[in-house]
């Protein structure tokens, strides 16, 4: 059974884990607090459908109940958790461009869930064109340019959480995310794209 | 059904259990103990290094001729050289492996594996462990010929002008000396360049550079300590 929401926010993510460890509800708790988030970033990186983003995010969620003793707390709990969630969103994203290449996947349902709800009409449309034309420029560029550029830029994580999350080493995350910026800009300019970073 | 409903459902359903913490720590130790294991044998390593170097004069490389050159550079110790990268390569591998070790770039961490290696190992020779690890190899290893046996072929060969031995008894013209094989050498120094490390008396091991006067007389070119620099002041 899940906790419910207003039961879970009186707690944090510590105090969760902590009483997921004795009582396994508890960890309802946890899912529900990184579930939008993570599937917006899964759907968004693996570039797979809504209920391909939820498997992915049920089996990791399960990865992280089996090694919640491994967590380290020098760390932020959020990063690790996106360590676990990138790394089973990557393999699925590879096992994807191996096995099915020839299978498109539209971007419509993963735009709409990131999308906020008290956004307009009008403005979700133009937020769609944004993001339809942001990640068009991102799917093209390779994976690890791809990953710095999303958790900086979308999930607005700082150079030492990307470091957590991707276990590279600040220094890298720095260039890379460099790199990555004028291989960005290169692919947008090329297809009359404008964007700010 | 709730994303987090299906979650808690499939963990109670196959009752799945976190990982036992020791499990972690357990692997957490081996990661550093594997460490610490590689960088105290690339310190070994190193310290056979420093020893093969030191029982190596370079200022002889003038004098050898080709076939001699290859023997000379057979001193070189290629075998730790190559069991230090391997040992260095473990290290970088178990540190990298640790809870940290992605904090560091590769670099980092083959240099600060690099480092602690080579000073545990100038320690280690300091104290005369290269000299006795590398005579346990090759009294343990068969294979293994040590540097001291490899030595003792490039200064065995009086036609070729290289000898050495222990001096048995000396005199204003001439000592002599006994070689590895024990057979006593008559060899004329006078006009010989005698490094200044060498004493020239009774008991001192040294390797001449000359010419074959006789088949038991040599005439001494050049008369350099055994044991290579710096041995004779930690008593070797």
């Amino acid at each position: 059974m899940v906790v419910p929401k207003e039961i879970c926010d009186r707690f944090s993510e510590l105090e969760i884990i902590q009483k997921a460890l004795v009582e396994v509800d508890f960890f309802s708790c946890l899912y529900d607090r990184y579930e939008a988030r993570l599937l917006r970033y899964i759907k968004r990186l693996a570039q797979v459908t809504d209920t391909e983003a939820e498997d992915i995010l049920q089996e990791s969620f399960i990865s992280i109940w089996k090694n919640l003793y491994a967590f380290d707390q020098s760390l932020k709990l959020s990063s690790w958790i996106y360590r676990i969630v990138h790394n089973q969103a990557v393999s699925a994203f590879r096992k994807k461009k191996s096995y099915g290449r020839d299978e498109k996947v539209t971007w419509d349902d993963a735009l709409n869930a990131s999308i906020p709800d008290d956004t307009s009409l009008a403005d979700a449309g133009e937020m769609q064109d944004i993001d339809l034309s942001l990640h068009e420029v991102l799917e093209q560029l390779p994976l690890h340019y791809k990953e710095v550029l999303m958790l900086k830029f979308l999930e607005n994580m700082g150079y030492e959480e990307i470091s957590d999350v991707l276990k590279i080493p600040e220094g890298t995350v720095a260039t890379r995310i460099n790199r990555a910026k004028k291989a960005f800009k290169s692919l947008a300019e090329a297809q009359h794209i404008i964007f700010d970073l | 059904m709730k994303g987090s409903e299906k979650l808690i459902e499939a963990i109670k359903q196959q009752d799945i259990q976190p990982v036992p913490k020791w499990q972690f720590s357990l692997k957490n130790g081996l990661a550093w103990a594997g460490f610490l294991v590689a960088v105290v044998l690339g310190a070994m390593a190193f310290s056979v290094i420093l020893f093969a170097i030191q029982q190596t004069d370079f200022n002889m490389v003038s004098h050898l001729s080709h076939s001699r050159l290859e023997m000379f550079l057979g001193l070189l110790p290629f075998i730790w050289i190559v069991f230090l990268i391997v040992f260095l390569a473990v290290a970088f591998y178990s540190i990298q492996y640790s809870k940290k070790g992605y904090k560091f770039t590769a670099a980092k961490l083959v240099g600060f594996s690099a480092l602690l290696s080579i000073l545990l190992g100038t320690l280690f020779f300091i104290g005369g462990g290269g000299h006795q690890l590398e005579h346990a190899f090759a009294v343990n290893v068969d294979v293994y010929e040590s540097l001291q046996q490899r030595k003792t072929k490039l200064w065995s060969m009086p036609e070729d002008g290289y000898l050495s031995g222990q001096i048995e008894e000396v005199s204003a013209e001439y000592f002599v000396l006994k070689d590895f094989n024990n057979k006593a050498w008559k060899i004329h120094y006078e006009s010989a360049f005698i490094a200044p490390v060498v004493r020239l008396e009774k008991g001192e091991t040294v390797k001449l550079i000359g010419k074959l006067a006789s088949k038991d007389e040599f005439t001494a070119e050049e008369i350099r300590p055994w044991g290579g620099r710096g041995t004779r002041m930690r008593g070797k």
